[in-house]
């Protein structure tokens, strides 16, 4: 299995790559990598943090994989896509681009971990309706209490840089 | 009616109490006041921010709503696990006051809607609110302070 570090505020977590359930989107993450960028904290999916996708990183990926059916736990990393008509509104603390469409890597460090309230919407999760992806990717593995901290940090002092790479032995 | 003063960050507003249709906890908020701390951006409810209140004198349910809307100020017992990771782990709630700044905000519980006491309504600076609050969310959480106006 491939391997992904994950640098956050001094810290560091190893997640591994699901190449055996998804290997399209994970050959699609990994030809990215290394993706860094100014992670924020969930205000809907408790504790997750998100990492936006931009530029020539933005991923638009289809569907692959089990149909999940809302279930979270923490520890999952899933790549997320949002169509832009399915928010209302502007997203005010995202950056300016994101605040129609998303790509992110959505990353659940901890308990609770929950897509929110829309991850129970079928229609969002249908695979037949173009409007919203989140494919669960990879796992950690290795996440020290101290990366779970600065996880955890991110909600109180605002955006911190996190970068993803491939961790190759 | 009472109004009282709400503070984040550089902005202020205004809330109107509803005394009438929650007496107990209006009562026992403005005997509160002043009430400052850090404030906490809600993670599972959505446009929502909050200060965590001293719980020794217990607050009762009264004029409550799982259907929260813009402007609602609330008081109400917050599953505490989506507080600290630290919290003491025989705490399974804590009292919060706290205000909804935008739309797409439901107050949740563990399983699915939590009712929450409402007592008063943010009548004027809303949107001042609405603009600090997600600058907090980027740049760090500020100081919060509610008292009377």
């Amino acid at each position: 299995m491939r391997k992904m570090l994950f640098e956050l505020s001094g810290t560091a977590a190893v997640a591994e790559l699901l190449d055996d359930v998804v290997p399209k989107t994970c050959d699609a993450v990994w030809e990215i990598l290394p993706v860094e960028g100014m992670s924020i904290h969930a205000n809907w999916s408790s504790r997750e943090i998100m990492l936006h996708l931009e530029g020539d990183k933005i991923l638009r990926l289809p569907p692959e994989g089990p149909l999940r059916r809302g279930t979270t736990a923490p520890g999952d990393i899933i790549y997320y896509w949002r169509s832009p008509q399915m928010s209302r509104g502007k997203q005010l603390a995202y950056s300016a681009a994101f605040q129609r469409e998303l790509s992110e890597f959505a990353i659940f460090y901890g308990d609770p971990s929950a897509g929110g309230m829309a991850a129970d919407d079928p229609v969002r999760m249908g695979r037949d309706s173009d409007l919203q992806v989140q494919t669960l990717f990879a796992r950690f593995i290795d996440t020290p209490q101290a990366f779970l901290r600065a996880c955890e940090e991110i909600r109180h002092e605002g955006l911190q840089k996190l970068v993803v790479r491939r961790l190759e032995e | 009616m009472s109004r009282i003063k709400i503070t984040l960050g550089a902005v202020e507003a205004f809330a109107e109490l509803d005394e009438e249709h929650a007496p107990a906890t209006t009562r026992w908020l403005k005997e509160a006041l002043p009430i400052q701390g850090r404030a906490v951006h809600s993670m599972e409810n959505g446009r929502e921010v909050y200060l965590v209140l001293d719980p020794s004198q217990p607050v009762p349910d009264e004029n409550q709503t799982i259907y929260q809307t813009v402007g609602d100020l609330l008081v109400y017992y917050k599953p505490a696990i989506f507080v600290e990771p630290e919290w003491p782990r025989h705490v399974r709630d804590v009292l919060v006051v706290s205000f909804v700044y935008e739309r797409d905000t439901a107050i949740r519980g563990i399983s699915g809607a939590l009712a929450t006491n409402v007592v008063g309504t943010i009548t004027d600076g809303l949107d001042g609110l609405v603009h600090e609050a997600p600058r907090m969310r980027r740049e760090g959480m500020g100081q919060m302070t509610i008292g009377p106006a």
